[in-house]
């Protein structure tokens, strides 16, 4: 881990001089606004990484008992948020300046804002649970079910009605459509946005072991 | 007693003790009555444009629905933890057999909902259903779904603190999905086609709903 840490600056720095200076802008979009797919896609899709890493490891939780996979669960749940936030806020500067507006209820963003709501509801639902050896059950029940649900909200809501959100990269033709620079970067930023997350994950759940461990000592 | 038979048990059980408490039951049709006196003071039959009207009146019919359903629906478990009557439903009957005893509670107490809605909503709307299959198979559909999250979210507030603020909050992102397949299959009907497509996604959350739900009641209910 401590490799990647020291990997990942100039990784992450090498992935944002590119995203700026390397690709041409995309046709069709304004100015350099296309510039911010290497930013919003990487986050949307690190955000849904997160969520799907949540409930593998309440999956783990509720086969094995052990509090480390909850630790891990919960800390997943707060960085895909993280993420999703940052998916929102990229969202809404390109929208500003693509469209004048910084928010107009696309299908798209309305959904990815409800799969933050979704996911912020994980963590009321932890805190609003007194009992420490029922919650990890309880957040592991939600996390699973809401992850079964997700796909409808992600994947068929934005579909029902018309959007103007750009093509997604998981389009009907099945392609990438991207010219070599652009993909080179797009999936550099991707794997270096991952390789962050897997980090930070790593230091948060570490974070809170250590806190529940401390909770359990006598006199805590 | 066969599996169905407890499963009906736990419904009939769960019918007898509203309707004999009266107070929340009447909350749940008093709120939907409400509402569309609300919506039908404030809009009227002829003030939506012509062209907007039956995604509108769809949309506007759903939100009732739906707050109308929220205030009855997770009183599913709720109701056993402030009777006390949990710890004794849980160690007698599996937890499958019960979510779908009060899924089925929920989703007579949605249909029921509904069948005072619409004709309230036909008249004070003057709202035109031209395929009546298509919306019963609409309200069937999406009230089942509807029964069968709230029953499960249900379980899982039951012992938490702020279980009615939380169930709300819990359940409105996993519903949306449904609601907007719901208020679709609606417009579908009301322009008089039958709404194969919002059906069959209805179908889909349904079933995926059902599977998760069952899956889990045991980890969301049993101590």
């Amino acid at each position: 881990m401590k490799a990647l840490k020291f990997l990942l600056l100039p990784y992450l720095g090498a992935v944002i001089a590119a995203a700026f200076l390397w690709p041409e802008p995309a046709k069709g979009f304004l100015g350099e606004s296309s510039r911010i797919v290497f930013f919003h896609v990487p986050c949307a899709w690190t955000s849904t990484l997160a969520f799907l890493v949540a409930a593998g490891y309440s999956l783990a939780y509720l086969l094995r008992g052990n509090p480390w996979h909850d630790d891990v669960a919960a800390a997943a749940v707060r960085i895909g948020l993280l993420f999703g936030v940052l998916t929102l806020i990229t969202g809404s500067l390109f929208a500003n300046i693509m469209w004048g507006t910084w928010w107009n209820w696309d299908p798209r963003e309305s959904s990815y804002l409800l799969l933050v709501f979704l996911y912020a509801a994980y963590l009321f639902l932890r805190s609003a649970v007194e009992d420490p050896e029922r919650r990890p059950r309880i957040a592991a029940a939600y996390a699973l079910f809401a992850v079964v649900l997700m796909p409808f909200l992600v994947f068929v809501a934005p579909r029902v009605t018309a959007s103007l959100h750009p093509q997604t990269v998981i389009n009907p033709q099945g392609k990438i459509l991207m010219d070599t620079p652009t993909r080179v970067v797009f999936f550099g930023a991707m794997a270096g946005f991952s390789a962050l997350f897997v980090w930070m994950l790593s230091i948060d759940a570490r974070a809170s072991r250590l806190q529940r461990v401390l909770q359990k000592r006598p006199g805590a | 007693m066969s599996m169905l038979s407890r499963a009906w048990a736990i419904c009939a059980k769960d019918a007898t003790q509203e309707l004999r408490r009266r107070v929340a039951i009447v909350a749940v049709f008093f709120f939907a009555a409400t509402a569309l006196t609300l919506v039908s003071f404030a809009i009227g039959p002829f003030r939506l444009p012509a062209e907007d009207r039956p995604a509108l009146q769809a949309a506007l019919l759903w939100i009732i629905l739906f707050f109308a359903a929220a205030t009855g629906l997770p009183r599913a478990f709720v109701a056993e933890e402030e009777a006390g009557t949990g710890l004794a439903l849980r160690k007698t009957v599996p937890a499958t057999l019960v979510l779908a005893g009060k899924s089925l509670f929920n989703l007579a107490l949605f249909l029921a909902i509904a069948a005072v809605t619409i004709p309230g909503f036909l008249i004070l709307l003057d709202w035109k259903i031209g395929n009546a299959a298509g919306i019963a198979a609409t309200m069937l559909l999406g009230g089942y779904g509807l029964a069968v999250v709230s029953t499960f979210l249900s379980a899982l507030v039951a012992r938490a603190g702020q279980h009615n603020t939380l169930f709300v909050l819990i359940a409105f992102p996993l519903v949306l999905p449904l609601l907007l397949m719901a208020i679709a299959a609606t417009i579908e009907s009301t322009a008089g086609g039958f709404p194969t497509m919002p059906l069959k996604v209805l179908i889909a959350y349904d079933g995926a709903s059902t599977g998760a739900a069952y899956m889990l009641a045991a980890v969301a209910w049993e101590d």
